[in-house]
């Protein structure tokens, strides 16, 4: 279960502070989707970076199944990424020069997964979001974007995280491709039983969620 | 491409860098080699001796010996330089006065009547402790005795023998084995030689202790040959030699000589050198730059891979491994062609420095053959037929242009190190770079 409490995070810029995220706080359980939404520049980008502890809080509290993050170091924090959660994002950012397969086979490395079980996951994974092992084979740029956005999601849910962090999933593709990639997310999450926050500015996509979180000038509010 | 374009153009530089670096080997060698065997000699002479001419008091033998102790002293060469008057002996010179001989014969110093164009000239008579070995404005001024017939005698040979010079032979119908009478005593011929010097070929190489006995100069050296371990010790090795004997001697070098001949071979080794270190900047620069417009490009690959928890030291591995692999790709290729240019461009190198085959006028050295005589007049030895240091200096001249490249393990270790250092600057950068790059900057300017 995800908890979080009072997290704050300011930006000092040539304009001024810029209070991205204000006193945020919210629960998630394991395999509820939440989405989040809000217009560009309210911070929903910013407070997805801190719960993937990709950027450090200024206050607040990031509990993980009891264990807290907001208090980890550089080390720790990426070996929390690196396990506990899989990140999605509205451009894919698959490694160009690598296959489907071993852009899905890199957070097993990174994760320091056994190797004999790596490959086996990683067609697990492809199978899990629909592609066919000559897919899996194929470069990102020689696979449509609604493929190469399953690639992202297996690559997210390889290491079968507790958090999947889901940044405009859909932003890049059309309506009907979105609307599956949302779905298997959610399938995907259900499955494996991770929480997964997915920020979007689309509302139709939104409602696809278990609940939905409004953001606005960085103040966190449940919709009904 | 950006690869291919990144490897010719490092391999283009690592060329030119290895390139000087076998030129600056090849032309330090050379330098190293003059250095140990040219232009590294003092002449010491007594004060005021030039030729037969002037005067001075002969220096001793237990003087010029002291010499040894001189620091950085390889070798002291002695000779006492006498005249055999027509009278003295059964030898009729070679050398006919010409108008030029006539006229100077009255310089001859003692004895010096003798030397008109009617009676010949008198015969010089040297005594020496280096037979063979004069060459180095030793006993015989310059040139190099070659024996056409016969043995050469033991340096500290007291014994009543003779190396003739091929025109006196001649003149006198001498070969090995021949007795002439000098100073009253029957003097064997043991070898003929040729120096190629018209004068030296007119003289008589006998042992230095004989001489001495034989022209009543016990102890006496009329001039001295000092052999310095290297040209770089010569100007030490002079004053220390000045100091020694005081006002007794003149004490001359041809250090100035040889380091004006080197002149042009160190231009190129200080070109070479700044080249190469140039050049291996150069390199480094190159690869520095190509990383940081490849870490800049994939600036955002980073952050993602960051974001999906690879930790520095792994992304910072894979970008040394890219860079590692360019310098590596550029080191072969760049080394190969290296050593095929290395040989032009160090001839380019010291052809564009000036130094020539060309012979260089030969120097005069002091006591080497004076005035003495000399066909239709004196004519400064040249050419062909270089008297005295000519010939050094023709051959030395031309030697320096003739420079062998080769690669051995130093250059081999010295490259392997530039690449490292190549490798090594041009990857700190970037790797520092990798390190400022935050993910959460890089995903939120999607």
């Amino acid at each position: 279960m995800l908890k979080v409490e009072n997290l704050d995070k300011t930006f000092h810029t040539g304009a001024g502070e810029v209070h991205a995220v204000q006193n945020v706080t919210f629960n998630a359980d394991d395999g509820e989707m939440v989405a989040i939404v809000g217009a560009s520049g309210s911070g929903k980008s910013t407070l997805l970076a801190l719960v993937g502890l990709l950027d450090a809080p200024d206050r607040g509290s990031i509990d993980l199944d009891g264990v807290e993050l907001a208090n980890l170091d550089s080390g720790g924090r990426t070996k929390y990424r690196s396990r506990q959660v899989g990140f999605v994002f509205q451009q894919f950012n698959l490694i160009p020069n690598l296959s489907a397969r071993d852009n899905i086979l890199l957070p097993l490395e990174f994760a320091h997964w056994p190797k004999e079980d790596r490959d086996r996951r990683a067609d697990e994974m492809l199978a899990l979001v629909g592609l066919d092992a000559e897919k899996g084979e194929r470069r990102p740029a020689r696979l449509s974007g609604g493929e190469q956005q399953r690639v992202a999601i297996a690559r997210a849910f390889v290491c079968q995280p507790q958090l999947i962090l889901a940044d405009e999933p859909t932003g890049s593709l059309d309506k009907s491709t979105g609307q599956k990639i949302v779905e298997l997310l959610r399938s995907a999450a259900s499955t494996q039983r991770a929480t997964v926050l997915v920020v979007t500015h689309d509302e139709k996509i939104a409602q696809l969620a278990d609940r939905r979180l409004e953001i606005e000038d960085g103040v966190l509010k449940e919709i009904a | 491409m950006r690869t291919v374009g990144v490897v010719v153009i490092l391999a283009v530089v690592i060329a030119l860098s290895i390139s000087m670096l076998i030129a600056r080997d090849a032309v330090t060698a050379k330098i190293n080699t003059v250095k140990a065997s040219s232009g590294n000699t003092i002449t010491v002479s007594p004060k005021g001796f030039f030729g037969f001419n002037g005067g001075g008091t002969p220096l001793t033998t237990t003087e010029i010996n002291s010499l040894l102790n001189v620091k950085d002293v390889s070798a002291v060469q002695e000779s006492l330089s006498e005249q055999l008057q027509s009278t003295q002996t059964t030898l009729t010179s070679p050398t006919i006065a010409g108008q030029l001989g006539g006229r100077f014969g009255g310089f001859g110093g003692a004895g010096s009547s003798a030397g008109s164009a009617a009676t010949g000239l008198p015969i010089r008579v040297i005594g020496t402790n280096s037979p063979g070995n004069a060459v180095v404005g030793g006993a015989n001024g310059g040139g190099t005795e070659r024996l056409t017939s016969g043995t050469s005698f033991s340096p500290t040979s007291h014994a009543d023998v003779a190396l003739v010079g091929k025109a006196l032979a001649t003149k006198n119908g001498l070969t090995v084995g021949s007795t002439f009478t000098a100073y009253g005593k029957t003097i064997t011929v043991v070898g003929i030689y040729n120096s190629g010097s018209t004068f030296a070929n007119a003289d008589l190489l006998m042992p230095l202790a004989t001489v001495q006995t034989l022209a009543s100069a016990p102890g006496q050296v009329t001039n001295a040959t000092v052999v310095v371990n290297s040209i770089d010790n010569v100007t030490s090795v002079t004053k220390a030699i000045q100091t020694q004997l005081g006002s007794k001697a003149d004490v001359t070098s041809t250090e100035a000589t040889v380091a004006a001949q080197l002149s042009p071979l160190n231009s190129v080794k200080t070109i070479s050198t700044y080249t190469l270190f140039g050049a291996v900047i150069g390199a480094a620069l190159i690869l520095l730059l190509s990383m940081l417009m490849i870490v800049r490009e994939r600036r955002r690959e980073v952050g993602v891979l960051k974001a999906l928890g690879a930790p520095n030291r792994t992304i910072i591995g894979q970008f040394i491994a890219e860079s590692t692999t360019f310098t590596i790709l550029g080191s072969i290729v760049g080394f190969v062609l290296g050593i095929v240019l290395s040989s032009p461009i160090t001839s380019a190198l010291v052809s564009a420095s000036g130094t020539t085959p060309a012979a260089t006028p030969g120097g005069f050295v002091r006591g080497a053959g004076g005035f003495v005589g000399g066909g239709s007049g004196f004519t400064p030895p040249a050419g062909a037929t270089p008297g005295g240091g000519g010939l050094r200096f023709a051959n030395l001249n031309s030697s320096l242009t003739t420079l062998h490249t080769s690669v051995g393990w130093s250059t081999l270790g010295y490259a392997f190190v530039f690449a490292i250092v190549i490798a090594a600057i041009g990857t700190s950068v970037a790797v520092a770079s990798i390190v400022r790059i935050r993910p959460a900057e890089v995903l939120r300017s999607e």
